[in-house]
Formats: C-alpha cells, structure tokens, sequence
C-alpha cells in the first residue's frame, strides 16, 4: 500500500533522512524504532507532506504523491497522530474534529458530527463525548480525539508518533486494541517508538532507523529486544555497574501535606508527603500531567501550597520565596531549556551568572562585576567541558546537551544541599544524558540531597535509591530500591492502588 | 430624569457608537484570526479620507463608501503583509501603521489638491425613519430613526456572528487564532486565512471612518479618529472577542461620549475638559474591571512559521 | 597573563588556561566590531526604503521628490540656526525614546509618553511660575526634577493598573495620553492661564527659569546635554546592573525571570517609573527651554515617534542617540521643506510611519539580531 524509496532530507548540514526505503502492505502494522534523531519523525513528515524531501519518492495505493500537503494526504488517505497533539484547546471535541473537513458541511453540521462521533466512539472503544472542551480532557481522551479525527476521514493508513509516551499501562492496552481493530479492517498502522517491549508486542513488522538511515528491518516473529536494541544503537549495550553508596544521611528537606489547585479550581497535588536525606536520592516516576510540574514548582519556591509544609535544614521555607530558597541551599534543574533554565539569547556567562546575579561575587555594589562573570564562566566551560565558541556567544549556539551542561554546571556548583531535578536528561542524546547522570550522582556521594522526576522508568530504576510514583496528584510507594517491584510500580503508575486484604 | 433627554442621550449614544462598531466587527474579525487590531485607528483615518475625498470629488456618496472600505483595506494589506508574512511585532506594526495613516491622508489632503487642502463641506447622511417600527414609544426614537449607515453596522453584527460561530470558515479562522499549527496540519495555511482576516477587518474599520466624514461630521480634518480606534479596541476586550457582546461594549462607550457632550450643556460646573476625559476614564474603568477574566484567542501576538 | 581577543576560541586552548589568570581587554557590552554593522545594515536600508517609497505619494502631489528630499536636507544641515533647532527638537525625541527602548526590551509597551511630557511639562510650569524668586540653576534643577517625578507617577498608574487589574499597558498609556492632553488643556484654562491670551498658554516664565543656551548666539539649548546624559546612563543602567540584567531576563522570557527570583511586578514597575521619568524631563525640557511656557499641544505626537525611534535604534540606549537625532533632523527639514517647496511637513509622518514597518518586518525574520 505504501512504498517510500530513496528520500533523502536535510537540515542545514545534519541530514535527517539519508536514503530511505520503506514498505507498508495493507493490514499490516509496521514498527519503525530509533533513537531521538533517528529520522523518525522527519520520515513521517515527509509522508505526511508537511516537509519536502530533497529527493525520493512516495507512492501509497498506487499513486505518486510529489509535493503534496498534508490536505493531499489527508485525502489520499494518510493519517497522522502528532506527539505533540494538534488540537484547539478552547473548541469542544466535534469543533476539533469538523476542523478542516469538507464533509462538515460549508455550515456546520454539529449535530450530524456528534453522532458520527459517537459511533465511532462504541466502534472502537474510545470514549468521547462530544460537546466537552478539549482543555478539560485528560490526556488520554485528547489522544483518542486526535484518532477519531483520523478514522472518520477515511485514513487507510494511520501514522502514530511515539504514542504511548504518556499513557498509563492500561490505556497503552488500550490503545494496542485499537490498532489490532485496525489492523482487522485492512488498514495499516506506522507505530513510532522508542519501547522495544510495546513495538513486540504489536507489530508484524520492524524497521530500525539510526542517524538518518536504515539500520535493519526485520519481522517481528523470532526478533529479540538485544537484537532490536543493537540496531538501534549500533553496538551492545552495557549496562553501567550502579556504583556502591554509603548509608544515607539524616533528614535534610520535609515536605509534607503539600496540596495545590490550578486555576481552573482543579486540584492537581493532593496532600503529598516525603523526606529527603542527605546523600540519597528520591527518584519519582510517573506519567507526565500527574502533578510532577506543580510539585516542582511548589519546591523551587514559584508556586505557593495551599496546605502544606516545606522544612528545609530545620527550617520552615513554605513562605520562601525562589531566592530566598537559593539561598538555603535548594538547586533547581527544570524540564524546559529554552524559556526557563537558560536564556537562549544572552551569552553562556550570562546564563551562568543567571541565579546568582544580585549577590557578590558577581555583583559589587550596584554594578555587576563583568571580570567575575567572565571568570566564572571560563571555569565552568573547562570544568564541564562544555563545547561552545567562547563565554560571550549567544547560548542558543550551543547543542542540547551543552546547553544542559550550562544549567547543570551553574546548580550544581553552587554545592546545593538540596537538588530538584525535572527530566534534566530530556532531548538529549546518550553522551549527555550519561553526563548528567554522573553529575547527580557526583553530588550524592558528597552528601546532597536529590529529588529526582522522571517519566522514563529506566531512569529512575538506575537513579534512585528510594523510589516512588506520582499519580493524580499523590506521592505512593515510596520504597527503597532494594524492595522495589517493577509490576507494582507499573501498577501504581496507572493509579491502581493494591487492595488491603 | 427629563425623558426627551434620555431618548436624546440613547439616540446619540447609537449613533455616536456606529464607527465604534463597523472598527471592532473589523477587529473581532482580525484579532480572532490571531493578530492584534491596533492599527484599526489608522484604518478608520484611511476610510474617513478616502470616503470624504471620494464623495467630494464625484458627488456620490455610493463611491465614497467604497472608496473607504478599500483605503481601510488598502493598510490593511500592509498590516498583513508585514505582520503574517513577515512576522513583525503585530502591536508595534499596528502603532506604525497609524502614524503612516495619519501622515499619508494629511499629506494627500493638500498633495492631490495642488498644495492646500480644498474646503469639504458634505451634506451629512440623514436619518432615515423605518416605515413602522419608528413609531414605537422610546425604542421607535433610539433604534428606528437613525442614518443608513448605523442600520448597517448593528445589522452586521448578525452575519459576523454566524460566520464565526456556525460557518466552517469562521471555525476555521477561530482555530488559526487559537492554535495554528493545528489549523495546518489539517491543511488550511494559517498565514493566508490571518492576512485575509485582517484585511477584511481593515475594510470595515474604513467603513467606520466612512462614518464619521459622511455621516457624522461632513468633512475631513487631520488625525480625524482621535482615538476612537482604540477605543474600538477597548470595546473588543469588554465583548471578550464575540460579535454581540462587542456590540454592547460599543454601546457603552457610545453612551459615556454622549453623556460627556451633553453633560456640558446641563451648566454643571465641571470643567469642560474634565468632562471630555469621561470616555477615556470609563475605558480605563471597565478595562480595569473586565481584567484578567478575559480570555484571549489563544495565539494572539504569536507570529506562525512553518517548522 | 593571558589576554582575551573578542574572537571565539577554540575549546582546547580554553581548558588549557590557568584558572587564576587575570582578564584583560574586556568588553562587557556590545560595542563597535564586525558584527555592528549587521545591527547597522537593516535600519539604514529601511529608512533609505522608506525614503524611495515615499516619492511615490510625492510625485503624485504633483512635486519632484529629489527636489523635496534636497530642501530636506538643507532645512536640516543648512546653518547654525538650522543645526540648533533640529538638536532641540532631538532633545524629547531622544529622552522619550531611550526610556521607551528600555521599556521595550522588558517586553513592556509603553507609548504613554504623549502623556507623560504632558504632565511633565505641567509639573516644570508650575514650580518655573511659583518659584521664580529662586536662583536659576536651582529653579531650573527643582523644576526638571518635579517633571521628572510626575512623569514618573504617571507612567506609574499605567503599570499600577497593568499588575493589579491585568488591563494592558498599551491601552493604559494611551488612554492616560488622552487624559494627559486633556489635563494640560484644564489647567491652561484655569490656574495656569494667561488671561487675555488669544491662545490657551500660560504667562511667560522669568528668565530664571529659561534653559541657557549651550553655545552663546544660538538657541540650542542645554537640553541635549540632558539627553546625551540619560542616554549613557540608560546604556550602563542595562548592561552593568543588577537592575539592568533583571530587565534583561524579563524581555527574553518571563518563565526565566520567574526562575531566577525575578519580581514581574517590581521590574515592571521600575522601568515604567524610570521612563516615565525620562519623558518627563523630556517635558520639562519642552517648556524651560523652547516655548518658555505651558501651551496647549506642545506634547502631541511624542508618543508613536518615541515608539518608531527605540525600534530604529533596535532597542539599544547608544543607538537612541543618532535616531532621536535622525527624526529631529527630519522634522526640521519638513518644515523648511514645506516653506520651500510647498510638500506639506506630515510627509514626515510617511517616512516614519514607512522606516517603522520595514524595520519591523527585517526583525521580524531575524535580519537584525537583537543581543539579550
């Protein structure tokens, strides 16, 4: 049904997509696996006509498709679901759907949608109601409007970016139902994925992508994960021996009965209670929109709990303010690079000054002392290696990974008692994430406290020494890594709590 | 209260409120779409030009209506231009584009008339009375006795409304001011659909300054608008973005301009200037008091790029 | 001891160097090198674009614009007395601009200076017509400074209503300009007036109370000196302070000012009050040194064209400098031009308007860079 040859599509000079042949039959459900910056993506968006290839070709039932919009693709019969969703949050779910769809009628139908919507809802047991405002919809409703959108326009072939990144496990089940309903149909399925078990689970077929080309395809019958993983990595993979720790010291950071409303009145932390030691790490899993944001914020001083207590060395920090809590030793490593922990327009020593620009030695008297700034910053580069022109680039220069070094090496010189980091390793490639990895565990053994947040349970498994998992809100399970069970984690994970016999 | 003074000030305040709202329907339409309206000032002052030139010159006030909407528009293919294509700042383009508006009439005013501005005097638009409904007690004076021109702009009010909320298009428009990335990936190129909006909205904000030159004051003077295409901004916000509500809104300030012209012949002694600061106040008031519960189109101010 | 060249360097040679080594030959702010000519190109071709673009109108008025544009110029550059009236009509340009600049850069849309100089310049009338007794340097430095604080609480109301009530600084100031003006128009009517006036102005001031000239047998005034003051001021306040990194990381991005402990509210109010301030004296400048009195619409239009000169300059306090003297220049030539050849002087508003937008549109597509 589809057959992509030779695409080949650059960015400047990375090349995205070098050569790239790809075959889907009807009724198949094919996986296409590969690490961040395979070309995944790209891929799927030259198929989907949002991106031209510089060369290659597109056929899908038969026809060439050469320079086409995603409308052309629609229409052909290509659908795809975003990772990041494509939907207006402020319209209800039937407006979403009516979006841009000729059958809508020139004057809308909103009646005759809804009840498509419906149907479609019992079909494949999505559940949707029609006149709720996509904004209010957890995430996993918004997903299945986005499928919706996709089968009522006819898609013989559904393209799914990395769907499963924030689902809990039961709705991952869910969504694997979906795609073997598909699949029953004739229609075919690209399942975009990082997780070597899912794509086993589900594909008849595996195309493995690495730097821009194909690494090997194969079948799915008789593959294992080592084999897969091999040709997404290009080599073993060895897993780091977790280094021996010394026993934990005493309570540094308290938090306790932390509870939080949004602005919409929506409670998003529900009494959430923890202690964090001294040379231990904390490290919380749990799908993203569960709360993990609102927790970080409330720690790192920019939101204030409604109930709650945070003690910090003893001391109450509730009323704190971010740079009173800086002071006190507290860290702060979030999940967004570009708008909150770095500047990307002010130069690398600036972003380094960035926290602690009001107080000596960076500031002397009313003027900001531009040699102490550049000194600090010429450490740091050589200390963290980071790859850059100079001190006084702009840091938006600077790739992913070196720019997390940036914010990596101003929190962590600092010699915080205390470190919240925030899915420090997000969109950064092997090399960097180890970095970072190592740097938190740097700070552990020399007696800092870490709270660490991630959604990628690998992470957490290797990182911490306690673990725990936030769900709706609430902190559970907090257990030491020696007790911890996978199964149960995974079940806390989708908020299923076990029953007390 | 004296009740022919009320009907007077209901009356004035519809009539006064009619370029306000041809303005803000241009501008609901432009800021729904995605793009801020701040240059609807500049577009009044093209339209009341090109409506007051055109009709002085061919004597036919039909010509000058259309001479109005297409100078209004005419700026508004800049703001369009400039703003979509090339993502410039849509508040400091839309402040530009005013001072460009106020230079370019002033100067065309005395520049197409061999160096001195020519003297204008038109006959301004007469109300009209609607055959039946003009005789209803206080409604028939305020609603049914007024020019065509105001007729027109609280009838549009219902076609903008159903264009927005029950047309395809509208919907459209509503999701390319809301999230455009999303409006492209089903195909729509949010960039035209913003340009369009917001050269439609600069159509009727020059049938707004139409207005005021043919049928409120009967001539053209420099800088003419005096703010009222603020104002009209002011009145987007109070109707939080939808056709019916901005209509009050207009309305309101409508009223507060009547009562400060009239207020002045009731002998209060309150000083005159005083007395014009009202409607500016009563903006900054409402404003105040509408604040953060206002919920923008979601996109606004934010440039679109193909990634 | 190592020194340190404004070129890049490699990585290796930086990992190299001795940790205690003392730094030389640094430059903390952008000055001039390679790269000022990128900052340089795109406002110069924008205003020579708008200059193109606007004979277009003036070759259908009938007029040659090469003609214009040489009694442009000579209205400008053409004597000592020409010189001497553009620099003082630079002088509020240049004031209002750079507080503008600044506010801008905060990411904060302040076009409220029509009112500002407004109430500035009825702050400076009032102690220039009560205290007259006073010696001049001292009346003069109490009235600049009373312009200074009323300006300054003016702007203040416009940031006091954007922090408590969420109502937008560009709809603030602007309806605060109206009130302004208006307010001007009150008292000139009133406590201020001269009675017997054919026009709203107020009695004369005292000598006392006039700006000197700069140079003795002209009639610039010492106003510039004020702006080439608050200009460097401004540039230091941005790059070497606390205050002026705050501002900095508020512009880029309000999450990271957030992060960085960053009061929104206090930033925005301090850099309101200190343009409001700058277009204050800017009124008060008006007032002492060029009318010798309060008269009615002596602010009008100060507020876009300080506005189109921050952005000309790309919001960098230095370059304020030349394009405040830029639009004063091009005003007074507009004058003369208008005596001269009969183009009327709100061409300039043309070319104003025109060197905005293309401006706009060069940022826009990340042609003219701006330094954080």
């Amino acid at each position: 049904m589809l057959e992509m040859r030779g695409i080949c599509k650059r960015y400047g000079s990375v090349r995205a997509n070098h050569n790239i042949d790809l075959t889907v039959p009807q009724g198949q459900i094919l996986g296409l696996l590969g690490e961040n910056g395979s070309g995944k993506t790209t891929l799927m968006k030259v198929l989907f006509g949002m991106v031209r290839a510089e060369a290659g070709t597109v056929s899908f039932k038969g026809k060439q498709l050469i320079g086409h919009s995603p409308r052309d693709a629609i229409a052909a019969g290509i659908g795809m679901i975003h990772q990041q969703f494509m939907l207006v949050d402020a319209m209800t779910v039937a407006e979403n759907v009516m979006l841009g769809w000729a059958r809508a009628g020139s004057w809308l139908r909103t009646r005759e949608m809804a009840e498509l919507i419906r149907s479609a809802s019992a079909t494949y047991r999505l559940e949707l109601e029609p006149n709720a405002v996509v904004d209010e919809l957890p995430f996993g409703h918004r997903q299945r409007v986005e499928i919706v959108k996709a089968i009522l326009r006819g898609a013989d072939l559904l393209i799914l970016d990395e769907p499963t990144s924030n689902l809990s496990p039961p709705e991952v089940a869910g969504l694997l139902g979906v795609m073997r309903r598909l699949r029953e149909e004739g229609r075919s399925v690209i399942f975009i994925s990082h997780k070597l078990g899912e794509v086993l689970d589900i594909c008849d077929e595996v195309v493995v992508l690495r730097d821009g080309e194909v690494a090997g395809s194969c079948s799915v019958d008789g593959a294992t994960r080592a084999q897969l993983a091999r040709m997404m990595i290009g080599r073993d993979i060895r897993h780091a021996p977790r280094l021996a720790k010394l026993a934990p010291g005493p309570d540094l950071m308290s938090v306790e009965g932390v509870s939080i409303r949004d602005r919409s009145g929506f409670e998003r932390l529900r009494d959430v209670t923890f202690t964090l030691r001294e040379g231990e790490i904390l490290a919380v899993a749990g799908v993203n929109g569960n709360g993990q944001e609102e927790l970080v914020e409330v720690l790192a001083g920019l939101k204030i709990p409604m109930h709650g207590r945070i003690t910090l060395g003893g001391r109450d920090i509730t009323a704190d303010g971010v740079t009173a809590r800086l002071l006190a030793g507290l860290a702060y490593i979030p999940v967004d690079r570009v708008n909150t922990s770095l500047v990307p327009g002010m130069s690398i020593e600036d972003n380094l000054g960035l926290r602690d620009f009001e107080r000596s030695p960076l500031c002397r008297g009313p003027w900001l002392d531009r040699a102490a700034f550049r000194k600090q910053a010429m450490l740091r580069i050589a200390e963290f290696g980071i790859h850059c022109g100079g001190p006084d680039v702009p840091a938006q220069t600077l790739s992913g990974g070196n720019q997390q070094k940036i914010v990596v090496a101003r929190e962590i010189s600092r010699r915080p008692r205390v470190l919240i980091a925030f899915q420090p390793t997000l969109g950064l490639d092997p090399g960097a994430t180890q970095f970072v990895i190592d740097q938190i565990l740097a700070l552990r053994d020399a007696g800092g406290a870490v709270l660490y947040i991630s959604s990628e349970l690998e992470e957490v498994l290797i990182l911490g020494d306690c673990i725990g998992v936030i769900y709706d809100g609430r902190l559970s399970g907090v257990v030491k890594r020696d007790e911890a069970d996978m199964t149960k984690i995974g079940l806390l994970m989708a908020g299923i709590q076990e029953a007390t016999a | 209260m004296d009740t022919t003074v009320l009907i007077e000030l209901l009356t004035a305040s519809v009539r006064i409120a009619t370029p306000l709202l041809f303005a803000a329907l241009g501008g609901v339409l432009s800021e729904n779409a995605g793009t801020f309206a701040v240059g609807l000032e500049g577009m009044m002052l093209m339209g009341a030009f090109g409506g007051a030139v055109t009709t002085f010159v061919t004597k036919n006030v039909a010509a000058g209506l259309l001479a109005s909407a297409i100078c209004g528009a005419a700026l508004g293919v800049v703001v369009a231009v400039a703003t979509a294509r090339f993502r410039a700042d849509q508040m400091v383009t839309g402040l530009a584009v005013n001072i460009l508006a106020f230079g370019l009439t002033s100067f065309l005013l005395r520049g197409l008339f061999g160096g001195r501005a020519p003297v204008i005097v038109l006959s301004t638009l007469r109300p009209l009375a609607v055959p039946f409904l003009s005789r209803l007690p206080v409604l028939g004076e305020v609603l049914f006795r007024q020019p065509a021109l105001t007729y027109a702009a609280f009838i549009l009010v219902i076609p903008i409304h159903f264009f927005l909320l029950k047309t395809r298009a509208g919907l459209t428009l509503r999701a390319v001011g809301e999230n455009p990335a999303a409006a492209f990936s089903v195909g729509t190129d949010p960039i035209r659909v913003r340009m369009v909006a917001i050269i439609a909205g600069g159509a009727f904000a020059g049938l707004g300054g139409a207005v005021l030159s043919l049928q409120e004051i009967g001539t053209f003077t420099d800088g003419m608008t005096n703010g009222r295409g603020f104002i009209a901004l002011a009145a987007i916000i109070v109707g939080r973005w939808m056709p019916f509500r901005v209509m009050l809104g207009c309305l309101l300030f409508g009223a507060a301009s009547a009562v400060a012209l009239n207020i002045q012949g009731w002998g209060l002694p309150v000083s005159s200037y005083i007395i014009q600061m009202t409607p500016y106040l009563i903006a900054l008031a409402v404003l105040s008091g509408v604040g953060r519960s206002a919920r923008m189109p979601a996109s606004i101010g934010k440039p679109f790029t193909r990634s | 001891m190592k020194t340190f060249a404004r070129k890049p360097r490699p990585v290796e040679a930086i990992a190299t160097l001795d940790k205690n080594a003392k730094v030389d030959n640094y430059r903390a702010s952008p000055g001039l090198h390679a790269g000022a000519w990128r900052a340089v190109l795109p406002p110069l071709l924008a205003v020579v674009l708008a200059f193109a673009v606007t004979s277009l109108p003036i070759t259908i008025s009938g007029k040659n614009p090469l003609l214009a544009y040489w009694a442009l110029l000579k209205g400008a550059l053409g004597s000592v007395d020409a010189i001497a009236f553009a620099l003082n009509k630079s002088t509020p340009y240049v004031l209002a601009g750079v507080g503008v600049a600044i506010c801008f850069r905060s990411r904060v849309i302040n076009i409220g200076s029509e009112g500002q100089i407004a109430i500035g310049g009825v702050a400076a009338s009032w102690m220039a017509l009560s205290f007259s007794y006073l010696p001049s340097l001292i009346l003069i430095v109490a009235a600049l400074f009373a312009s200074a604080v009323a300006g300054a609480a003016w702007a203040g109301i416009a940031a006091i209503i954007r922090l408590k009530r969420g109502v937008h600084e560009v709809l603030g100031t602007l309806m605060l300009n109206f009130i302004g003006t208006l307010f001007v128009s009150e008292v000139l009517h009133g406590p201020m007036g001269e009675v017997g006036a054919g026009f709203p102005q107020s009695p004369l001031f005292a000598q006392a109370a006039w700006l000197p000239s700069l140079f003795p047998g002209t009639n610039l005034h010492a106003g510039i000196a004020v702006a080439f003051i608050a200009v460097v001021l401004c540039h230091v306040l941005l790059w070497h302070t606390p205050f002026g990194f705050r501002l900095r990381l508020l512009g880029s991005s309000h999450t990271a000012a957030a992060y960085a402990g960053v009061s929104f509210a206090r930033a925005v109010l301090e850099v309101m009050l200190m343009a409001g301030a700058l277009a204050g004296i800017a009124g008060g400048i008006e007032v002492l040194g060029v009318h010798y009195r309060l008269i009615q619409g002596f602010s009008q239009g100060f507020g876009f064209n300080a506005v189109a000169i921050a952005l000309l300059a790309g919001l960098n306090p230095i370059a304020v400098l030349p394009a405040g003297l830029f639009f004063g220049f091009l005003e007074a030539g507009a004058l003369a031009m208008q005596r001269e050849i009969g183009v009327p002087s709100s061409l300039v508003f043309v070319i104003q308007g025109l060197t905005m937008v293309f401006v706009l549109c060069a940022m826009g597509i990340g042609l003219k860079q701006q330094r954080v």
